[in-house]
């Protein structure tokens, strides 16, 4: 009995996690959707996100609960900038020159993070209770419970919206073909703006929540490279694929750290990319595209 | 008449120009250099550039008084991005450059990289960021040393401490999944049972952890009296801490000495009391009356210093010192004779930067003490007696 309100208990921290993963994702799989641009900034951006939350909350002493939207929208500001001045210039380039304009852009924000806040690690202000959560008798963090009912949200919102609004339905237009799109009166450019402008923003918004839970650091962006594992086994182009996804490797990585020990977590997370990429080259729920010769 | 036309002036001016270099080089030539592969960015920045600074204070220091033996100390160093393989290129650049006797390197990959170049070069001594346990072995390596305890050493200070206060009490060890962070495991297990403690788990987290809340599960499981972090700077430290205080553990929470700065612990606020670890030197705000050298770097430098400086300055001070050994018997400054001059070091005064005089009969300088952190003096405090470790 005890050892069932255990893994119940690892499951839901894995669940937890796994929903900061889902949300991570959510931001590369918008850019990728859009625009075809596998933006390995993300990550970094992330780590902007929180410091920008830094600054507002702990250097100008703004209530935690402006400082957020602000640091959503400083995030969504800078991808807006990075599109319109470093990105679309780039259209019709070869993808490895916008992938590598992408991983330059990451190294530039953490110089930038670095000569502005310096490089020692921080805490954030405290925004979420400390007082521990329990679900029938099973402990759960209340930061944990907190991203997780956050990135719940955001990502219903956002399949609702690709599914319903106007502006989600021509994103996927987009995505499925661009000269289509544009003949049938999409502002294309409006979109690629549009996908790097929130999906930076959702990327800032995860690392104010990634933040909160373990502290920044101007390396606290390679917490991407898990986000991306997650897109690349669900879809790079699917919401649905990053949700699922995220939460699976979350739960995995627990169970895997819990029953074999933290050194084998990673074995296990890029195993399992292996493997899916072996399976299903196109993600567990990515579009399957066929390239007629 | 001498009229100044410009091909005149320009000429006057490149003969100036080479007079005041060949000068330059006069003096660099004379200078007794020490190398450096330091990161001033990286995950590794925050104690590179302290480090930096507290090495460069103590050469202004000795450079003041006159050098050693009239000769200037200087560092060459670069920024490293705390990479291996940036770190040998920046050594490679160096050491083609200037002739140096004298390198700190920036981290245990980086030292066990560039061990057998040293050992076939024979020229330098290294000193560095690494408190490895593999490099305090002066077979294997003859020519490193590191200014402060070797990472077995620490955990070996702290359970001596542990055995005092809490005799037989049950220890987790949280250990990060790096080279790092593996490093003491193994002795730890030695020390605990020589001192009748108990290890009730051992927790691996891996390098990106955020959320710990399974490893949490794990430490309310063991209940241990202790809980002992290594391989870690701060994160994903508070957040153990705060998750284990909400389920009411009583475990008291130590780490080793890049995780006792207490200025990366005044931002975590409440959660942080309590905290314990070793640490080899004295805190930038240490006022005992018998520390001139903390005066004096306090006069040098009117802000609090990490301990990152700390562990840079004592690093300068012993490369001088060996140095001046060296040169004080006529000898050439090689790594054979550096490295024994250094070893001669015993009973020697650091003018407080450690409480206690020391000795360096190996590569590792074992004396650490026990600091305490209190959130409501921003503060680590001592609460123990400096405590030396010998193998």
């Amino acid at each position: 009995m005890t050892d069932l309100l255990f893994l119940l208990e690892v499951s839901l921290a894995g669940l937890g996690s796994g929903a900061l993963l889902s949300l991570t994702a959510l931001a590369f799989v918008l850019i990728y959707k859009a625009t075809r641009v596998i933006n390995l900034a993300v990550g970094e951006i992330l780590m902007l996100g929180s410091y920008l939350f830094f600054a507002f909350a702990a250097g100008m002493g703004l209530s935690v609960w402006l400082a957020l939207p602000l640091a959503v929208a400083g995030g969504a500001l800078t991808g807006a900038v990075v599109e319109r001045g470093l990105i679309r210039p780039m259209l019709g380039e070869s993808p490895i020159s916008v992938f590598m304009v992408t991983v330059g852009l990451g190294s530039v924000l953490i110089g930038l993070v670095e000569l502005i806040w310096g490089t020692d690690p921080r805490s954030l202000p405290p925004f979420i209770a400390n007082t521990p959560v329990f679900l029938g008798e099973a402990y759960v963090s209340r930061k944990i419970l907190v991203a997780f009912l956050v990135a719940a949200a955001v990502m219903a919102a956002f399949m609702l919206l690709f599914r319903y609004w106007r502006g989600g339905v021509a994103l996927r237009a987009t995505a499925t073909d661009q000269a289509a799109a544009y003949s049938c009166g999409i502002n294309v450019p409006g979109v690629f703006s549009a996908a790097w402008t929130v999906g930076c923003g959702i990327a800032a918004g995860a690392g104010v929540l990634l933040g909160a839970i373990g502290g920044i650091s101007p390396s606290m962006g390679v917490f991407g490279l898990s986000a991306l594992v997650v897109v690349i086994v669900g879809g790079l182009d699917s919401i649905l694929g990053a949700l699922i996804g995220g939460l699976a490797l979350g739960l995995i990585q627990s169970w895997a750290g819990t029953y074999l020990g933290g050194e084998y977590q990673g074995v296990v997370t890029f195993g399992l990319l292996i493997v899916a990429l072996m399976v299903r080259p196109y993600g567990l729920f990515g579009t399957h595209e066929i390239e007629r010769l | 008449m001498f009229s100044l036309t410009r091909r005149r002036v320009t000429g006057l001016m490149a003969g100036v120009a080479l007079v005041a270099g060949l000068g330059a080089a006069q003096a660099q030539e004379d200078d007794i250099v020490i190398g450096g592969s330091i990161p001033l960015t990286g995950v590794f920045a925050f104690a590179g550039v302290a480090i930096e600074a507290g090495m460069q204070d103590y050469i202004t220091q000795v450079n003041e008084a006159g050098g050693i033996g009239g000769r200037n100390l200087r560092l060459a160093y670069e920024d490293t991005g705390y990479k291996v393989d940036q770190s040998v290129a920046v050594f490679n650049k160096l050491t083609s450059q200037d002739e140096i006797h004298l390198y700190y390197g920036d981290s245990t990959g980086f030292a066990k990289t560039i061990a057998p170049e040293l050992n076939r070069m024979g020229g330098m001594i290294m000193g560095g960021a690494s408190f490895a346990s593999e490099l305090n072995d002066p077979e294997e390596h003859p020519y490193m040393f590191m200014a402060g305890p070797d990472y077995s050493e620490m955990i070996a200070i702290l359970m001596e401490y542990i055995a005092e206060e809490t005799p037989g009490a049950k220890i987790v060890l949280v250990n990060s999944d790096t080279e790092f962070g593996r490093d003491p495991i193994e002795s730890s297990r030695a020390k605990a049972s020589e001192l009748g403690l108990e290890i009730v788990e051992e927790i691996i987290t891996p390098p990106t952890a955020v959320d710990v809340s399974t490893e949490v599960l794990k430490l309310r499981r063991a209940r241990p009296d202790y809980t002992i972090f290594h391989g870690y700077i701060l994160a994903p430290l508070p957040e153990f801490m705060t998750q284990a205080q909400q389920l009411g553990l009583e475990t008291k929470f130590m780490g080793t000495f890049w995780s006792m700065d207490s200025s990366i612990w005044d931002s975590v606020g409440e959660p942080a009391d309590g905290f314990m670890g070793v640490m080899p030197y004295r805190y930038y705000y240490d006022e005992e009356a018998d520390a001139p050298t903390m005066a004096k770097i306090r006069e040098m430098r009117p802000e609090y210093q990490a301990t990152g400086y700390m562990q840079g300055y004592l690093s300068a001070m012993l490369m001088a010192e060996s140095a001046r050994r060296v040169l004080d018997q006529g000898q050439e400054l090689t790594g054979t004779n550096l490295k024994a001059a250094m070893n001669t070091i015993q009973d020697f005064d650091t003018g407080g930067l450690i409480g206690i005089p020391i000795s360096i009969p190996g590569n590792s300088v074992p004396v650490g003490r026990v600091y305490q952190y209190s959130a409501a003096e921003k503060k680590m405090q001592p609460v123990s007696d400096w405590i030396t470790v010998t193998e």
